[in-house]
């Protein structure tokens, strides 16, 4: 039933939401990270969102028609910023360079709250999708009484 | 043995759930880079306006774009949410009296 | 909503002429029976049309949809409930022995 597939794209939501989040969180504790294995300073990850048709047994045939089960969404691809890193003159930090100079993220943790606050928000209107149709669900069970 | 007004009822019903799909879809891709909103027509759709078996879907009109090219507003994707459910408990509630109502013609009332 | 079964029609033929006052309490009755399965009928047929608005999102008020469909259903039951008191008071006076 078409109903129950609709609760699998609510899930992928949720999933692709928790994803980013836990992206802007760690962006948020290397703010300052000036050192890491790779080399360089940490450098400012965000998830990128494509839109999936949940599974479904139809091939795309169906795929305009809604016989397809709902379109949900999965991370494509965790991107990495490539831009020059901010930097500091701290001539004693012992990161710095021979100029005095250090490379700190280029993050700014207002934006990333902000987004951060806007992936919660997003998980919490997937749950109530959830929760929408879950009810929509018993309330059909509901005739059979 | 039933009303065509049940067969309204539950058409009516069947388009509550499937639009009910498309905004769980719309909320799961609530930042998907260039995804826009869809619905159905769903007062064409209930009379029967629509050429074609199959239901469409079609994209919402009106809707702001952000710079990802995404149109999603979750406030409207909120409200739908709860009148679909609502509108849905209604269609069941008077479903459920006209199948009542047969049950009782069959058992005469109970002391027949 | 399945109609209720009408009363049989009452014997007419070579009784018929000389008794018309006899005839005419039970035809008298059966008249009132008939109203009252009309009114049954109507009042579903107006909670009905009601239903159908409301779908078609024609302006129809929920509460309106909901009393019409409420009268309907009660004007169906009290009509049960009636019909089965007059057929087992019926059925009684047939067992009495005369």
């Amino acid at each position: 039933m078409s109903l129950f597939s609709s609760l699998s794209v609510s899930a992928s939501g949720m999933a692709a939401e928790r994803s980013r989040a836990a992206l802007l969180v760690e962006n948020l504790a290397n703010a300052e990270t000036t050192r890491t294995p790779e080399g360089g300073p940490y450098r400012r990850k965000d998830a990128v969102f494509a839109a999936e048709p949940a599974a479904s047994p139809f091939g795309s045939a169906f795929a305009n028609a809604i016989g397809a089960e709902g379109t949900g969404v999965r991370v494509a691809e965790v991107i990495e910023d490539t831009s020059a890193p901010e930097r500091r003159y701290l001539p004693g930090h012992p990161d710095a360079g021979p100029d005095g100079y250090v490379a700190f993220p280029h993050i700014n943790p207002a934006e990333d709250m902000v987004d951060l606050m806007s992936a919660s928000r997003n998980y919490e209107a997937n749950v109530a999708a959830i929760a929408a149709v879950k009810d929509m669900i018993s309330h059909s069970i509901d005739l059979l009484r | 043995m039933l009303d065509p007004v049940a067969r309204s009822l539950e058409r009516y019903m069947d388009l509550l759930a499937t639009r009910q799909k498309l905004v769980a879809s719309n909320i799961a891709n609530a930042e998907t880079p260039g995804y826009r909103t869809v619905d159905i027509d769903f007062e064409s759709e209930f009379r029967g306006l629509v050429a074609g078996g199959q239901l469409r879907a079609v994209e919402v009109s009106g809707l702001e774009v952000n710079h990802d090219g995404n149109n999603v507003n979750l406030d409207r994707e909120a409200r739908l949410l709860a009148e679909n459910g609502l509108r849905f408990q209604v269609a069941e509630a008077l479903l459920k009296g006209q199948v009542q109502a047969v049950r009782e013609a069959i058992s005469g009332g109970g002391s027949g | 909503m399945v109609s209720p079964v009408g009363p049989i029609a009452p014997v007419t033929g070579p009784v018929a002429a000389p008794s018309t006052a006899a005839s005419s309490p039970s035809g008298g009755f059966q008249s009132v029976f008939e109203r009252a399965i009309a009114g049954v009928e109507n009042l579903q047929q107006t909670a009905d049309q009601g239903i159908e608005r409301f779908l078609a999102g024609e302006g129809e008020e929920l509460h309106s949809v909901a009393m019409a469909t409420q009268k309907a259903e009660l004007a169906f039951e009290l009509f049960l409930q009636v019909r089965n008191k007059v057929v087992s008071a019926y059925q009684e006076i047939m067992r009495m022995q005369i």
